[in-house]
């Protein structure tokens, strides 16, 4: 196991800079620069160049990706041009928002996904499969960030229940963390249920037509008891990859829901960066994501071993 | 009759037979039936705008400025006081194309990649290390980063959602296509001497088009929610042409006060989306039942 | 020599903001402090003051930090570190007294060094720094004396010093040896800085120690009597014009510093919250680029001027809170003129193809930059569609302000482009013209427009100096330099708590009480 994951981590090497190659490509390609952002539409191009070579940006692209593979490898992703701190503190603090935003949907879409996937698989043909069928597959169908604007308008706005977006911090008022990420979870969660639990009923289906589960119903096991005991185990493998799946889809997601709900994690970190050109957060932010995405898969891979002792890794 | 004749006539026929009980069952899945149905309204309907709409979808007029849904504009006006009706057929018309464009633009480079990837054996590895690297930050903020860069143009939405979307479906086409090679036909070609391009085009490929086509019902979908994605954050298709997407992003500041510029467009969105999802499940259903997800 | 305050009666537009919905008159006397949330589109740049011109940087930065002359509440420059100033005979030498006894946050007091340091760090380093441009040298005379010589006469010297574009601030000395973005901030403001989170909020406190100045008795501009009654304001960044309003209904925030207008209506309705109208706040202006075909034609930009139909843009762009007025200085101004002004529109058609016909335009297609601002798009779209009615095809390209901003400071890729001209208006007749010289915003040196701005920058006597401005708005309409297409404002929406509230170039935080 242990040599598996090293291996795994070696050959993620090459990935991560193929990653920052990728970056440096769309640093060089994109026009503009942060100067201009500290800068009202009066400055003239003197007082550009001037900011530019107070903010070292005249230095040419080579020597630049030079410094920065250097500083990377001694564990340094540089400065934030406009943050006023270091990429890594500035990535480290919004980190806990994306991710609890995002393990907060992906708990809630998983628990919820499998239970209307194994009940529809239950129900197979039935009433209750259609419908929830059909409910997952209008989760599938809706804009994410267009669902956030209207929970805004009904929940904040109208009804006064929730606030409309900002982020309070669990540690200093635990009833306030709550409230500000129930509408952004919830719009998360919605559009990653359908997913899970088609992938579930599926996978379901397939189980509960194989010969051990039969046997086991025909034993008069009952069937609940041979779903929860029997099926479910089985079925959990493919369920656990797309698990893999949308773990990168709702870090993409929790990118434009933090948009929406002005959440200050890494999402609307690395689009603030995009649009102001902070180049140093964006290489770490992007880098920090590929790492994320890597471990992710990584653990879903060791967790195949552990629910199915069959699965070898190799 | 000769031997040859014969077996070319009785190659024929299944494959005849094997295409009618194809469009049998594909009229009779429902949600082909249902998801297409969507589908061919919602593109008749962007194809016959400039019949079906009451007004010109760029003419402003500001005395009409965010007017409520009524007879006259049943879906309200938008703030330079144009007919959101109109415009969000118009938008369709975009929509669809940036849509159609993405698809087709991933179906040639993805089937490119992914088929070269999965048949020439030298060039998987590292091929699948680039698609992993490409695949390992979200493609929406892919998508962002691309299209900021390149400023804000039909084109630039394309090629952006199209980078996005490549990658996921090379992986597609090459699993298919590791199991396709393998199979006796191809050894068979092969044995008979046929070129290396020939057998990747007519055998492997061919072979591997039903995954490829459920893929690419997806990535229209994928396309049409992300352009409206691309919209919102202020990096989509330039105005004043109408996109689902930037019918949005320029009804949102009045979100509160005139919602129906937001909802209408979002509404559309979603229809459209389901109907894409839905037609991918019935293709999928019909072309590969093994596919199930 | 004597002392004289210059005394420049400048467009201050804030003065004029009427009130939409006036709130509660004030029974019971509101209690001291409170903590007050600001909701505003952006979030800073930077705090260093000398380094961004950022609007949303100077919100937050003019709470926390000073500088020696201030504009007041008619923008006039009138003295804030300073005591006062001495101007040489031959407008060469100023002598600026400092007030004694002013802390800083950190503890320290306010020397004449600190003053000289900070000015020089802002000649290097200054986002503006050509306010400072005619400055030889700065010296310390004394304690609480800095003496500064120009290398020529400026009559625009103390209108310049006081600029809050990037606010000449004085910090301490220890501080000015830093480079850009590399100071602690420290300032001598009313506020001092707490904690900075660059994509979601500021948060300054009261600053205990503060020095009031004395010589005045209220509240002025940005100078005045600053005494402080809340105890913190937090400037939160909200991108979302929805998010800030339901932020505001919530009770989550209690100053939203810039509302859309169908909002803002919906909110004066309601008698818990104050709507103020900041009108005129800005010119909306539309810039060709001379060093392109055909906008480099006279007849073509006369055609573009004459087509447009400046009410439908205001109205479109900056719905319910535009004026239509065509001076380039704010009406309040004492150097406001009505030259040329029945050029501007016309909104004729008919004379727009004349003008066209007699131009260089050829059918080709024209490339109009904006950044991706709702009113600049909007703007845009409008012009497009009524240019559109004349025959002249243009094609939007919108980006983001990095990329639009550079693009459009060189000869190529652009021929219109539109944005805001909010401060230098406030600022005066020659901040107006100062674009437009040696042809940064045209991309073509127009020497007329330099010898205009060299002549009023030179001129001492007021009335000449209103002359010369309005040569250059003649100049201005009768050449198409460039168009205005009016006067827009700000909607800002408070919750009746917040009491004795005047909106200002930015959302004062002194004198302020919130109601709890």
């Amino acid at each position: 196991m242990w040599s598996f994951v090293l291996r795994r981590l070696i050959s993620s090497i090459p990935v991560l800079f193929l990653v920052s190659l990728m970056t440096f490509g769309l640093i060089w390609l994109v026009p503009g620069d942060p100067a201009s952002v500290f800068l009202d539409a009066s400055a003239t191009p003197e007082q550009v160049a001037n900011l530019r070579r107070e903010l070292g940006l005249d230095q040419p692209l080579w020597t630049q990706m030079l410094s920065w593979y250097e500083r990377v490898l001694s564990g340094d992703l540089g400065q934030s041009i406009l943050l006023n701190r270091s990429v890594a503190a500035a990535i480290l603090e919004r980190l806990p928002i994306t991710l609890s935003l995002a393990a907060i949907a992906l708990v809630l879409a998983v628990i919820l996904g499998i239970l209307l996937g194994s009940l529809a698989a239950v129900n197979h043909g039935g009433w209750g499969d259609q419908s929830i069928m059909t409910v997952a597959l209008l989760g599938l169908s809706i804009p994410d960030f267009w669902l956030g604007l209207v929970l805004i308008v009904v929940f904040a706005v109208q009804l006064g229940w929730l606030p409309s977006g900002g982020f309070v911090a669990i540690t200093e008022d635990p009833g306030g963390w709550a409230m500000s990420m129930a509408l952004p979870a919830f719009t998360l969660t919605i559009t990653q249920i359908g997913f899970i639990a088609r992938m579930t009923r599926s996978s379901m289906l397939d189980v509960l037509r194989q010969d051990f589960v039969r046997t086991a119903d025909a034993k008069g096991l009952g069937h609940g008891f041979v779903v929860m005991r029997h099926a479910l185990p089985n079925a959990m493998m493919p369920i656990l990859t797309v698990t893999g799946v949308i773990a990168g889809g709702l870090l993409g997601g929790a990118v434009v829901v933090e948009q929406v709900f002005a959440l200050p994690g890494v999402g609307r970190l690395i689009i603030g960066a995009i649009l102001s050109r902070d180049f140093p957060v964006i290489q770490g932010g992007l880098l920090m994501l590929a790492v994320i995405y890597l471990l992710v898969n990584l653990i879903v891979d060791m967790l195949y071993a552990v629910i199915d002792p069959r699965v070898r890794l190799g | 009759m000769a031997e040859l004749g014969s077996d070319a006539i009785e190659g024929l026929a299944p494959q005849r037979a094997r295409l009618a009980a194809f469009l049998r069952r594909l009229i009779a899945n429902r949600s082909v039936a249902l998801g297409g149905g969507l589908v061919v309204f919602v593109v008749a309907l962007a194809l016959l705008a400039p019949w079906v709409t009451p007004y010109n979808p760029l003419e402003s007029s500001f005395r009409e400025r965010l007017l409520p849904p009524s007879a006259e504009h049943l879906f309200g006006t938008d703030h330079f006081g144009r007919d959101v009706l109109t415009r969000v057929i118009y938008g369709g018309r975009l929509s669809l194309e940036i849509g159609f464009l993405v698809v087709l633009a991933t179906g040639v480079f993805g089937t490119l990649i992914g088929g070269c990837a999965g048949y020439f054996r030298s060039l998987d590895n590292p091929a699948m290390r680039l698609m992993d690297a490409w695949m390992s930050f979200p493609a929406i903020l892919l998508a962002i980063a691309v299209s900021a860069t390149l400023g804000s143009s039909v084109t630039n939405v394309v090629i952006a959602l199209s980078l996005a979307t490549i990658p996921h479906t090379a992986r597609i086409v090459r699993a298919s296509v590791l199991v396709v090679r393998e199979m006796e036909y191809v050894e068979a070609a092969r044995a008979l001497g046929a070129r290396d391009t020939r057998i990747l085009v007519v055998h492997v490929l061919l072979n591997s088009t039903a995954p490829l086509i459920v893929r690419l019902t997806y990535v229209f979908a994928i396309a049409i929610l992300a352009e409206a994605v691309l919209s919102f954050i202020g990096v989509g298709p330039p105005p004043p042409a109408p996109s689902f997407g930037n019918i949005i992003a320029n009804g949102r500041d009045f979100m509160v006060e005139a919602p129906w510029v937001t909802i209408f467009p979002g509404v559309a969105i979603f229809v459209v989306v389901l109907g894409l999802n839905l037609l991918g499940d019935g293709l999928r259903d019909v072309l590969d039942p093994r596919m199930r997800i | 020599m004597k002392t004289r305050i210059l005394q420049i009666a400048l467009a201050g537009g804030m003065m004029t903001g009427g009130l939409m919905a006036v709130g509660l008159p004030a029974v019971v006397q509101a209690q001291d402090g409170g903590d007050v949330v600001i909701a505003q589109l952006q979030a800073p740049p930077s705090l260093d003051p000398h380094v961004t011109s950022a609007q949303a940087a100077r919100n937050v930065n003019l709470h926390m930090y000073e500088t020696l002359y201030a504009r007041d509440e008619n923008a006039a420059p009138v003295p804030d570190l300073a005591q006062g100033v001495e101007i040489s005979e031959d407008g060469l030498t100023y002598v600026f007294t400092l007030r004694e006894g002013v802390n800083f946050h950190d503890g320290s007091q306010m020397h004449a060094d600190d003053v000289v340091a900070s000015l020089n760090r802002y000649r290097e380093i200054g986002a503006s720094s050509t306010l400072l441009s005619a400055i030889e040298s700065v010296e310390e005379t004394g304690e609480y004396e800095v003496t500064v010589n120009l290398s020529e006469v400026q009559s625009t010297f103390l209108d310049n010093l006081s600029s809050p574009r990037a606010p000449i601030a004085v910090i301490p000395a220890e501080q000015a040896v830093m480079g850009a973005n590399e100071i602690e901030f420290i300032g001598t403001g009313p506020f001092r800085f707490v904690e900075f989170q660059p994509d979601s909020f500021v948060r300054l406190e009261r600053f205990d120690d503060y020095s009031l100045n004395t010589n005045y008795s209220e509240r002025d501009g940005l100078a005045g009597y600053k005494e402080v009654f809340i105890d913190s304001v937090t400037f939160r960044f909200i991108t979302e014009s929805g998010s800030r309003v339901a932020g505001l209904e919530t009770g989550e925030i209690h100053l939203l510093e810039t509302v859309d207008g169908p909002s803002a209506q919906r909110l004066a309705e309601n008698d818990q919250y104050v709507v103020y109208d900041v009108l005129p706040f800005a010119f909306q202006v539309i810039k060709f680029n001379h060093a392109q075909s055909p906008t480099d034609d006279v007849e073509f930009r006369l055609a573009v001027s004459a087509a447009l139909d400046m009410e439908e843009i205001m109205a479109i762009s900056h719905p319910d809170i535009y004026e239509i007025d065509g001076g380039w200085l704010f009406t309040n101004s004492a150097f406001y003129s009505d030259a040329a002004l029945d050029l501007y529109n016309i909104a004729d058609l008919e004379v727009a193809r004349q003008h066209l016909e007699n131009s260089s335009y050829d059918g080709e297609t024209l490339t109009f930059i904006v950044d991706n601002g709702r009113a600049n798009v909007d703007t845009a779209t409008i012009v497009q569609q009524r240019l559109a009615a004349i025959g002249v095809t243009v094609e939007l390209s919108v980006a983001d302000w990095p990329t639009v901003s550079q693009i459009g400071f060189t000869p190529d890729g652009w021929h219109f482009w539109t944005h805001g001209f909010g401060i230098e208006p406030f600022e005066g007749p020659a901040s107006v013209i100062a674009p437009w010289v040696d042809g940064v915003s045209m991309q073509a040196d127009d020497p007329e427009i330099n010898r205009l701005y060299n002549a009023l920058t030179t001129e001492m006597d007021a009335d000449a100096r209103a002359a010369i401005f309005a040569e250059f708005q003649a100049y201005m309409y009768e050449n198409a330099v460039a168009i205005k297409a009016g006067n827009y404002g700000l909607f800002q929406v408070s919750t009746a708590a917040l009491e004795n509230f005047v909106p200002f170039r930015i959302p004062r935080m002194w004198g302020v009480r919130l109601n709890q």
